[in-house]
């Protein structure tokens, strides 16, 4: 019981804009439009890969997110970017707009397609398995 | 100080006081100025500026007070004993034996009075420029070509300035050599050796008291007439971002103002997301409306600022990047190309690393820090 005193510590820290959704939610919206398992493995795997289908600028995500989603990464532009690893950023995958504009601009620029709803999965469950 | 005559007091037998004390201060502190004014103005990059202005300002104040002293100062300060007249001058210049002057020589005169001028006039443009370019100053209400003219002849002048203190100083060492004695020392000491022959010159009585007064008001009105407030310019950019604009812009790059592009090249990037500048950053049509009516509310057309008057309409092509033309080349020279890539600046794109007011559209030269690299 007693550690339910860290309740109100974890409200009080709660992004104060809407929390739409959370990390396992979209794991399961995005695992249940793709019909199959997701795959940690081939989350980081997407990852970590350089792929030659997108803009020659962001050959992987590691280009502006590095290769520790627990860590900054960097946009081109030498803005900081956010660790993408929930463990470490609680206010990634709260808000599935956000999760949906940049998983589309993104995979645009790295893969030269929209990604599959199974790729999305595998990815969400990798990253939040960190 | 006193009203005693400073002249043609031996402080050695068979030397005379040539030079008062206030004109050697005089030259000696001009020097300093006009030497950082020209190390931080042809050198150093523009981060600099505030210590340009400064010694710069210092220098018009010096010549002011120098042709105070050249009216009411003793014999040798005074321009009647080195009135440069074209005959004398050529005399001075052609004579194998010139008679010896005491104070300038005729041809050393003109030069006296052609550095004074160039002081002078380099204080007037960089002021005009800094009010009309860069909106700034006493005179921030000049049109802006005007500045920019300004700036040039600034640059002129300074040109002009370096090369006639180089002839400046071939003449001291010239004449040295001429006249057998040291120029150079009797500036720094006040005294040279009076020889039989030398030119009478007319002794003139110092009113330094005077002369101190006539400084002193003319500094309590030059201070006195300065603008007290400074309220923004007219047509300045912007100074609030429109919200849905700050947010979506900032994702990625800092704030790059709307004033710092035309209408035309605003469309063009804003009607191309899809490709931005080698990413996608494509956002909903409600929301690139809404940032493409800002944006083009508050364009460089709107606003009478540098970076707009050097950017905007002259990208090389309608996608091209600000760092790739040669405005921003020309402006960036000073730093080095590595510089720009490690920590923690990381890339050409990100403005706000040095220039602090960045997000404003000014990139005035007074919010410059260059920072040093940092280990990654």
């Amino acid at each position: 019981m007693r550690h339910l005193l860290v309740l109100p510590f974890l409200l009080l820290a709660t992004p104060v804009a809407a929390q739409s959704t959370t990390a396992a939610e979209l794991l399961a919206k995005y695992t249940a439009e793709a019909g199959t398992e997701a795959s940690a493995e081939r989350g980081q795997a997407l990852f970590l890969a350089s792929h030659s289908g997108g803009k020659s600028d962001t050959p992987s995500c590691t280009t502006c997110h590095g290769t520790d989603p627990r860590a900054m990464g960097q946009a081109r532009t030498g803005k900081p970017i956010a660790p993408l690893a929930p463990a470490v950023n609680p206010e990634r995958f709260t808000d599935l707009k956000f999760v949906e504009k940049w998983f589309g601009r993104n995979c645009t620029s790295v893969l030269g397609r929209a990604c599959t709803a199974a790729e999305k999965a595998d990815l969400v469950a990798w990253l939040s398995s960190l | 100080m006193t009203d005693a005559p400073t002249t043609d007091t031996p402080p050695h037998a068979g030397q005379v006081l040539v030079w008062d004390i206030w004109v050697r201060l005089f030259h000696w502190s001009l020097v300093a100025c006009v030497s950082i004014a020209c190390v931080t103005g042809f050198l150093l990059d523009a981060s600099w500026i505030t210590l340009h202005i400064a010694s710069g300002t210092l220098a018009v104040a010096l010549v002011l007070a120098r042709i105070i002293w050249g009216f009411l100062g003793p014999t040798h300060a005074r321009f009647a004993d080195f009135r440069p007249a074209p005959s004398r001058i050529l005399s001075h210049v052609r004579a194998q034996a010139p008679a010896r002057h005491l104070g300038h020589n005729p041809a050393g005169g003109l030069m006296m009075l052609g550095l004074m001028a160039a002081v002078l006039l380099l204080g007037l443009s960089g002021l005009a420029g800094l009010g009309g370019a860069l909106r700034t100053g006493p005179l921030r209400a000049l049109p802006y070509g005007l500045g920019e003219i300004a700036l040039e002849v600034h640059e002129t002048l300074a040109l002009l300035l370096l090369a006639m203190i180089l002839a400046h100083i071939a003449a001291a060492i010239l004449e040295s050599h001429r006249s057998r004695e040291n120029l150079v020392r009797a500036m720094v000491t006040g005294s040279k050796q009076g020889r039989p022959g030398d030119h009478a010159s007319r002794p003139a009585e110092a009113h330094p008291r005077l002369a101190l007064l006539l400084i002193a008001m003319l500094a309590g009105a030059t201070v006195a007439s300065l603008p007290q407030d400074d309220p923004t310019p007219a047509r300045a950019p912007v100074s609030e971002l429109d919200p849905t604009f700050a947010e979506e812009c900032t994702a990625c790059h800092l704030a790059y103002h709307p004033s710092l592009l035309s209408a035309a090249e605003w469309h063009v990037i804003l009607g191309g997301l899809t490709d931005h500048y080698g990413e996608d950053a494509s956002l909903d049509a409600e929301t690139t409306a809404r940032i493409t009516n800002w944006v083009l509310a508050h364009d460089a057309s709107t606003v009478q600022s540098r970076p707009a008057r050097l950017f905007a309409g002259r990208l090389d092509t309608p996608t091209g990047s600000m760092t790739e033309t040669g405005a921003w080349k020309d402006l960036h020279e000073e730093v080095a190309e590595a510089h720009f890539l490690r920590a923690p600046i990381y890339s050409k794109a990100n403005c706000a690393a040095c220039h602090a007011d960045a997000e404003t559209g000014w990139f005035s030269p007074f919010h410059i820090r260059i920072p040093r690299e940092t280990p990654k």
